[in-house]
């Protein structure tokens, strides 16, 4: 239950109303006081005033002055009469209601309209001082512009100035060119044409130099003419062979996959690297023997020679020392299957393929090898669709293979003679 | 590299005029001793074409247009007296053609020189600049480097060529130096793998390479006709570099600096006529850059082992424009009017630009 404040005091002239509330002890804030157009609150729980005026006020221009222990309000009537009593007496409660409400609902209205306007002039404020940059800037680009014109129109004169000169010396030099030594110029004229017509040399230098001796005038025309016949005669015809830089892959940095080359350079270096080494076997080895490379020199001697089993014995050597080297097992594929062990032919093929990745062009070669040596063992032992496979693939690596193609083709043939008979 | 170039001291680069033309530019030159201008390209239906254009004001006129039945692909004055001024073309065919532009229907000599186009062509020994024979060299797709002399047919007299088996690298670019004296010459050649080659026309030799990793588009003597001073060799990927060439280092070469000016191919490097220490670069971006060149305080020093080594010095970028959005292919100064060049771009327009404030750099 709210604490009527009752004791409030008022006096009045024809357009204004002082009221003065005394606040028993409560202290006031701005937030407490509500103003409306006919209807004035004041709430400072638990004490609260209520007011129903006699008749509408001017509530924007109204103000209330919060003092000590007393709120003293003036408010501007919206029409100047004076007033019976400060409150509407008589009135009921729906009618108070309803003003109060109304006052609330236009309370708020008043709100929002005041936030609208703020909005649209801090807005304006805002546009005015863009426009006033913009122009600023405006300004000084023009400035700039300006003195830009004002260059290239300078310089222009300039350059038409220097044309005239350029045409006036020129006829000058034409006219005088004509005038004096028309006749002497075209024996000249005469003999430069026959020369840039054949393969000529020497013989001008001699018949300049005849023109020279009887004509023994020193006039600039000639002296140049001179110089040009005393050039010396055409370098004697020579080739230089030249070599390109030479780069582990044959592409220009642009053209490069340099990523996967990186990565199978680096995969190369580490093979090499590899020292699979059991060291109480390996005792009694000489020193070349430990080294890979040799081994597979020695491997693929044998091989040649038709020592498979040699052969065998070398790669398997080299294999134990370093397995990651793709060609040992390449070679040793070759070998099986020379001597009919497929299926470690196929072993070892698959195997250097597996370690022939990333597939770059440096290993293209070493892979169609590993690929036809797989797809042969496949067909020996006649399994010929994965045979085929593997053909293919060799085949899209390297296309224009014809024996590839050839090989491919019969098993082909083979296939589909199989496939009818069954 | 100052970011300050829009200061009035540095020099402005200043767009003249500009052209937009009905094909494909790839060269553009200046007519020595003129205020005339050539185009050189390839017109859609797959001929070339040669335009004669002079500078009147604020345009240029046309004066005269000669179409040839294969597209053209770079042409030089550098090895015509001033009376002639023949125009060396290279064609996309490997034809290397001097034409009289007075009477340009019959060259005045024609050789099938390569297999392929002819990347880029240079002359020396005409012009008044510098003294010898004038020859031109080409440079081509077939891997060859070709010195000839317009005295002697068919033949080149001088002839870079790979090694029997080697896998051919496309030249790209070839520039004359070092033709102080009769008999002194020098041809360098940049290729598309980076490799840069020095031959000596007087030994027939190679004198110096080295590699910069990524192809080489243009490379250019600071002057043709004195002993050589600075090369400067531009490259894709932004990057160039510039040699000092006054003293080679048994093993090192010769010293450089480089300098990676924009994310684009740098297509084209002249120097200024009138100054040897000023160039322009031009870039697949469609920008210019206008680049100087500071010496060192010793330009050579002695290393470890008692051998002079060169000492590269420092550039300063002095102004860069944008000019368009396609690559500027070709660049030329006027050896004339200091300041005065000529760029034909990818987009169909030659621009004449005008460079201010030189005298004061």
């Amino acid at each position: 239950m709210p604490v009527w404040l009752r004791e409030h005091s008022w006096r009045q002239t024809l357009t204004a109303v002082y009221l003065s509330l005394p606040l028993r002890g409560a202290r006031a804030t701005p937030a407490n006081i509500f103003c409306g157009e006919q209807y004035l609150k004041v709430s400072i729980p638990p004490f609260l005033f209520e007011a129903v005026l006699y008749a509408p006020i001017d509530d924007t221009n109204s103000t209330a002055k919060i003092g000590n222990e007393n709120i003293f309000f003036t408010l501007y009537k919206k029409e100047p009469s004076m007033w019976d009593s400060l409150t509407l007496a008589n009135a009921d409660k729906e009618k108070l209601q309803c003003l109060r409400e109304n006052a609330v609902l236009k309370a708020q209205e008043k709100a929002k309209e005041e936030t609208e306007a703020k909005k649209i002039t801090k807005q304006e404020h805002k546009k005015y001082a863009l426009e006033a940059t913009m122009k600023l800037e405006e300004a000084e680009r023009k400035r700039i512009e300006d003195l830009k014109e004002k260059e290239r129109q300078k310089v222009t004169e300039e350059l038409e100035l220097w044309k005239n000169q350029q045409k006036d010396g020129d006829k000058y030099k034409s006219i005088q060119k004509k005038g004096e030594l028309h006749q002497e110029i075209e024996p000249l004229k005469e003999r430069k044409n026959e020369k840039s017509n054949k393969t000529q040399i020497p013989n001008e230098g001699t018949s300049k130099t005849r023109l020279k001796s009887t004509k023994g005038c020193s006039c600039s025309i000639f002296s140049q003419n001179l110089k040009e016949e005393q050039l010396p005669a055409p370098r004697a015809a020579a080739t230089i062979k030249v070599n390109f830089t030479p780069r582990v892959f044959p592409t220009a940095l642009r053209e490069s996959r340099v990523a996967e080359e990186e990565e199978w350079l680096h995969k190369q270096a580490e093979a090499r690297r590899i020292i699979n080494s059991d060291l109480s076997e390996l005792e009694d080895l000489k020193e070349e023997e430990k080294n890979p490379d040799w081994l597979k020199d020695k491997g693929n001697k044998m091989f040649a020679m038709g020592d498979y089993l040699g052969a065998v014995n070398a790669y398997n050597l080299a294999v134990r020392l370093n397995n990651a080297l793709p060609l040992l097992y390449l070679n040793r594929a070759a070998c099986h299957l020379k001597l009919r062990n497929l299926h470690k032919a196929i072993e070892d093929s698959s195997k250097a393929l597996e370690l022939l990745t990333p597939p770059v062009p440096d290993n293209e070669k070493a892979r169609v090898k590993a690929l036809v040596r797989r797809g042969t063992a496949f067909c020996q032992l006649e399994l010929y669709t994965e045979g085929l496979q593997d053909y293919e693939a060799a085949l899209k690596i390297d296309p224009r293979n014809k024996n590839i193609e050839k090989d491919a083709e019969k098993i082909r043939h083979l296939i589909q003679g199989t496939m009818q008979s069954s | 590299m100052s970011a300050a170039l829009g200061g009035p001291e540095r020099p402005q680069v200043v767009s003249h005029v500009q052209q937009a033309l009905s094909y494909t530019v790839f060269d553009c030159k200046w007519v020595p001793r003129s205020a005339r201008l050539l185009c050189l390209g390839s017109v859609a239906r797959g001929t070339g074409l040669v335009q004669l254009y002079e500078l009147h004001g604020a345009r240029l006129e046309l004066l005269r247009e000669i179409e040839k039945p294969k597209p053209i692909k770079c042409g030089t004055f550098g090895a015509t007296s001033l009376q002639q001024r023949y125009l060396a073309t290279g064609d996309f065919d490997g034809n290397l053609n001097i034409w009289n532009l007075e009477a340009p229907e019959i060259p005045v000599y024609s050789v099938k020189g390569h297999k392929e186009i002819i990347n880029s062509i240079d002359g020396v020994g005409g012009l008044g600049i510098g003294e010898g024979a004038p020859e031109i060299v080409t440079g081509s797709r077939d891997g060859t480097v070709k010195v000839w002399d317009p005295r002697q047919k068919d033949i080149p007299v001088a002839n870079m060529e790979p090694v029997q088996g080697e896998s051919k690298r496309d030249c790209w670019t070839v520039a004359f130096g070092n033709a102080y004296n009769q008999e002194e010459r020098v041809v360098c050649a940049g290729y598309d793998n980076g490799d840069i080659k020095l031959f000596d026309l007087k030994t027939m030799s190679l004198r110096w390479e080295t590699n910069i990793k990524n192809g080489v588009c243009s490379v250019e003597f600071d002057r043709k006709d004195i002993n050589m001073n600075k090369l400067v060799a531009t490259s894709l990927e932004g990057k160039f570099h510039v040699f000092d060439m006054r003293t080679q280092h048994p093993t090192k070469g010769f010293a450089s600096v480089s300098e990676k000016a924009q994310k684009s191919t740098i297509w084209q490097v002249r120097h200024l006529p009138q100054n040897r220490d000023i160039f322009m670069t031009s870039g697949g971006s469609g920008s210019l850059h206008l680049w100087k060149y500071e010496y060192p305080a010793q330009r050579s020093k002695k290393d470890s082992e008692g051998s002079e080594m060169g000492v590269a010095g420092s550039l300063s970028l002095l102004q860069n424009v944008t000019l368009s959005t396609q690559p500027i292919s070709s660049l030329d100064w006027s050896p004339d009017k200091k300041g005065l060049c000529v760029c034909g771009a990818f987009d169909q327009t030659v621009r004449v630009l005008i460079v201010t404030k030189l005298n004061k750099v």
